[in-house]
């Protein structure tokens, strides 16, 4: 049973990179230090409140402010935790890595300091609003908060001002928000259905929604479906609604792609997931639905991850296929494929944002980003190659590391929902997963040094490089380790979200003839 | 609302997709952005028309005028300078016009007949709501036939102008009572993002020497 709480949390997880953004703008071009520092404070502060809401969370509290326009609840928490943390790390990855991308005279009429206070300036205001969208209770701000993020990151994927990146942003802008305007008139629709019921303004709260989801007219249900499937599907990088995420990943300087991936694209599933599985218990063609999209997105990412050559473009494909898996999660639609959803949902933010970090520390060194121009470089660079072969081995989902804990989930919650199909499909792709992770980092680490690209001169990337790396990489491990340290969270989380109704007894944990995995007592309903 | 009113709201209903005809079809960006303007500026009458007997709409009516009727269209006419004349769309225009009118009548069509599924409001209101609907829908389908047929990206931002419109119109009919403060956050939001993909498409020009969208084919599959 969870008890509302007003709180000043949600708004000061919020307001905390806002404020950090003005500062910055404020007072960075005096220092490049003072700049830092803040966009540093900023992030940290940012994960510390993160810190504090998971943690009332999981003790039964969801946090309200603002009239119940803000609310933190288990979901929420385990979002705003997840988008803090990888912005943290980001922004610590930042530091060093900025400073060597970004050069005096790259563009007329800029400064470096000029570029670097925008840089982290629309950072802090991107991971301000992506932490808005997790904790809105407003249908309609969810949308605004959502959209936000979309601006806020805009210029971040156009920041290099060549002619690929703003191709890149032009793309990532207008695709992005025709997509997102679809999701405004799914909004409106459930607000209009809902407002009709509850009266006033209390249609607009998700929390009061949820309740009455069921009596909405099954053409409304349809339509508004359908548009929030386009529209936060596109922002999720659901295909075929995909085609800018390759795009923005590969040309934003790589902190930004790791946020892009790691978490932005979470984001866009939470906000898919609160508002579609409203209608779950009701109307369960949704969910099969939600199952087909998810099924074609991991198959297409995968496939179109394996013929690339550009690493961040491979990365970027790869995400595809992996939000794929998220979906399949929640299309599956129990309480346990909503759980595994979530897990990997999780684990792919670490795993990605690795992944990212890493080919951005081979840019860093190499200054090239073509894996058939890379090789040999495990000897001079043994962390990110550690590091690197961590993420491979988590999205690839081999144990010990996390993504085999949730993809074995995510197939036990398929198969105990009797959608086989389903589960052949995501072992059939993780295979692929593998060979298009593990070529790259043989290739790149292992492979025959190429001649010509850096030479000796190659060195490892600089500590807060790869701090922030090994710190993504060792919790890879532990996830893969010691799942059990995130059974409760995903428990929690998933309960705030409706299920579909299952006609025949489930018992989510069953041990047959084809697994003898067994589920721990915290995921079991 | 009186028989006046609902006239009105008829008649400006439907030069809402004249406008968005001839900002889809005006080959002379600014005179596309001058329809715009056009549109935006029934949008506040439509509003004011509308708020008899719901005042709220007299705030969504200044919000519409200041970002839809005065900073969109400035920050069009600025980046059109010195490049008035759009690239040549990927269909001519008898084709285009042909394509559109149809377009145009099949959605005013299919969704008056299916409005009343969404609509709450009742009585003498029902009927207005089902024409405002229409309009809003078709305005929305013109905005997305510019987007995916015109070739400049300037005028690609002007469909999307359109989208948001349609978008707009609707939650006059389908969330009359929704708060300032979101509305204000969707109208921000339109602007921000018309700036800021204005500001991409001035590098743009800068770079590729054109906005012809057809030309960006520095990143392929």
């Amino acid at each position: 049973m969870l008890i509302e709480m007003p709180s000043v949390l949600p708004i000061l997880v919020i307001l905390i990179p806002t404020g950090a953004a003005v500062l910055i703008y404020a007072l960075g071009r005096l220092s490049g230090q003072l700049r830092e520092a803040i966009a540093v404070i900023g992030a940290a502060g940012a994960f510390i409140v993160s810190l504090a809401i998971g943690y009332t969370a999981l003790h039964g509290a969801v946090l309200t402010s603002v009239g119940k326009q803000l609310y933190a609840d288990p979901l929420s928490a385990l979002l705003v935790t997840l988008v803090s943390f990888v912005g943290l790390m980001a922004t610590l990855y930042s530091l060093k890595y900025m400073g060597h991308q970004v050069h005096e005279g790259d563009l007329p009429h800029t400064t470096t300091s000029g570029r670097l206070t925008a840089f982290y300036g629309w950072l802090m205001l991107f991971i301000a609003t992506m932490l808005w969208a997790c904790v809105s209770n407003n249908i309609i701000m969810l949308y605004v908060a959502v959209e936000a993020s979309t601006i806020a990151s805009g210029l971040l994927v156009a920041f290099y001002w060549d002619k690929r990146s703003l191709e890149a942003g032009y793309k990532y802008l207008m695709l992005l928000t025709v997509g997102i305007t679809f999701s405004l008139f799914g909004c409106v629709l459930v607000y209009a259905a809902g407002a009709g019921i509850l009266g006033g303004s209390k249609g607009l709260l998700l929390s009061e929604l949820k309740p009455i989801a069921g009596r909405f007219p099954a053409t409304t249900v349809a339509l508004a479906s359908a548009f929030l499937i386009v529209g936060f599907g596109t922002k999720a990088g659901i295909a075929p609604f995909h085609p800018w995420l390759p795009d923005a990943h590969a040309e934003a300087p790589t902190p930004v792609s790791a946020l892009l991936s790691g978490v932005m694209l979470k984001v866009a599933i939470y906000a898919l997931a609160r508002t579609v599985s409203l209608f779950y218990p009701d109307f369960p063609p949704i969910a099969m639905f939600a199952l087909g999209l998810g099924l074609f997105t991991l198959v297409l990412g995968d496939l179109m991850a394996l013929v690339q050559d550009d690493l961040k473009r491979m990365l970027a494909y790869s995400s595809v296929s992996q939000m794929g898996y998220v979906l399949m999660g929640f299309g599956i639609g129990t309480q346990l494929g909503i759980s595994a959803g979530l897990f990997h949902m999780v684990n792919h933010a670490l795993a990605k944002s690795l992944l990212f970090l890493a080919a951005g520390a081979v840019i860093y060194s190499t200054g090239v980003r073509h894996i058939s121009q890379l090789g040999g470089l495990a000897k001079r660079m043994p962390v990110t190659s550690f590091c690197f072969f961590a993420g491979a081995l988590a999205i690839s989902g081999i144990p010990p590391f996390n993504g085999f804990q949730s993809k074995l989930a995510l197939f036990v919650a398929g198969a105990n929902a009797g959608a086989w199909i389903a589960v052949i499909i995501g072992v059939a792709t993780s295979l692929v997963t593998v060979v298009v992770a593990l070529r790259a980092a043989r290739s790149i680490f292992w492979g025959k040094t190429i001649e010509g690209v850096g030479g000796s001169t190659i060195r490892e990337a600089p500590a807060s490089v790869c701090a922030a790396m090994v710190v993504l990489a060792v919790l890879c491990l532990a996830i893969g380790i010691y799942p059990r340290a995130l059974y409760t969270p995903l428990k929690a989380a998933s309960e705030t979200l409706q299920t579909i109704r299952v006609t025949r007894p489930e018992t989510l944990v069953r041990e047959n003839t084809c697994t003898k995995y067994r589920l721990p007592a915290e995921l079991r309903q | 609302m009186t028989e006046i009113s609902r006239e009105l709201v008829h008649t400006l209903s439907l030069l809402m997709i004249f406008t968005s005809f001839a900002a889809v079809e005006a080959r002379n960006l600014r005179h596309a952005t001058l329809a715009y303007l056009a549109q935006a500026l029934l949008i506040c009458g439509l509003l004011v028309a509308y708020s008899v007997g719901n005042e709220a709409l007299l705030y969504w009516a200044a919000t519409a005028l200041v970002t839809k009727a005065i900073l969109v269209p400035w920050f069009l006419w600025r980046s059109t300078s010195g490049a008035e004349q759009e690239t040549k769309p990927a269909i001519g225009f008898g084709v285009s016009a042909v394509l559109l009118i149809a377009l145009l009548l099949i959605m005013y069509k299919f969704t008056h007949v299916h409005a009343g599924l969404f609509i709450t409001v009742t009585g003498g209101l029902a009927a207005l709501a089902k024409t405002n609907l229409a309009v809003a829908f078709t305005v929305f389908v013109l905005g997305l036939y510019a987007i995916l047929t015109r070739r400049d990206a300037v005028k690609t931002v002007i469909g999307l102008c359109l989208l948001e419109n349609g978008v707009h119109l609707s939650l006059v009919s389908l969330a009359p009572s929704i708060k300032e403060t979101a509305l204000a956050g969707i109208a921000t939001e339109v602007v921000v993002t018309v700036y800021l993909l204005l500001y991409i498409i001035g590098g743009i020009r800068q770079k590729f020497g054109t906005t012809d969208t057809f030309q960006l084919s520095e990143l392929h599959w």
